[in-house]
């Protein structure tokens, strides 16, 4: 746990910028893509093609890996912080470490699955 | 102090504990919780923008296929509740940044406009980027 202490300035730092990335960003994402597309509301805007290309450009590319790595760590330290509310400081080291061990896996795929696009 | 006194002893503290009826006793806690439990539907909402970007890399067919997926009821159902928790993440972000603008630390005088405003300004920020990324998404905007 000491180190999970020492690097604090560094979650927070992931935590703010989750933060704000989550309200510039992911409303309009999860609208677009898991409600609005599926539904065949966005017209051709998201057919295979054009979402591949925009996808797959390096500013697709650089965009999703941000959004979706920072608003990771975001909930993340959200949640771990939650945990600790709820069940004390027993739960600091399953806490800590879940919920970060969660946001890196979730990191890590995220751009294997983007550097795959 | 003489030289030869004992070393003081470190303070402890005590244990940390929940307050009094946390946390669904009082209205402030429950949206507190309610605050916390956004970041479970929004990971989850990162994970199914994974999936999708899954299979867009798998090609037409797996693209296709996952948006009809989603388009089932339970799906759909499922991304919209992603969709309200998220957005009362962002607008109660925004509503409490507006106590940012307000500075009230110090000798700081308030600026010169009411608390609603400072709290609109910055949701109504966050409204417009939404609806230029949905353009994009839409196809309006290259």
């Amino acid at each position: 746990m000491k180190l999970i202490h020492k690097l604090e300035p560094l979650w927070w730092i992931l935590f703010g910028a989750g933060g704000f990335t989550a309200c510039f960003f992911l409303p309009a994402l999860l609208l677009g893509v898991l409600v609005l597309a599926p539904q065949g509301l966005l017209g051709d805007g998201l057919a295979y093609e054009r979402a591949h290309l925009l996808a797959s450009s390096p500013l697709g590319k650089t965009f999703l890996c941000a959004v979706i790595s920072l608003v990771l760590w975001h909930c993340a330290h959200h949640l771990r912080h939650f945990v600790l509310d709820l069940g004390g400081h027993g739960l600091e080291a399953v806490a800590a470490f879940g919920s970060y061990g969660l946001a890196l896996a979730g990191t890590i795929a995220t751009f294997a699955i983007v550097a795959a696009l | 102090m003489s030289a030869h006194a004992p070393a003081a002893e470190k303070t402890r503290t005590a244990a940390a504990r929940p307050p009094s009826g946390f946390p669904f006793g009082f209205y402030r806690y429950r949206n507190y919780v309610l605050f916390a439990a956004t970041s479970v539907f929004m990971a989850l909402g990162c994970v199914g923008l994974l999936e999708g970007l899954h299979a867009l890399g798998q090609g037409p067919e797996a693209w296709n296929a996952w948006l009809a997926r989603m388009a089932r009821p339970f799906d759909l159902a499922l991304s919209l509740v992603v969709l309200a928790f998220t957005l009362y993440f962002a607008i109660r972000f925004g509503w409490v940044g507006r106590k940012i603008g307000a500075g009230r630390i110090g000798p700081v005088p308030r600026p010169p406009l009411p608390m609603p405003v400072l709290g609109v300004a910055p949701i109504g920020g966050f409204i417009t980027l939404w609806l230029i990324l949905l353009a994009i998404l839409g196809g309006l905007l290259p």
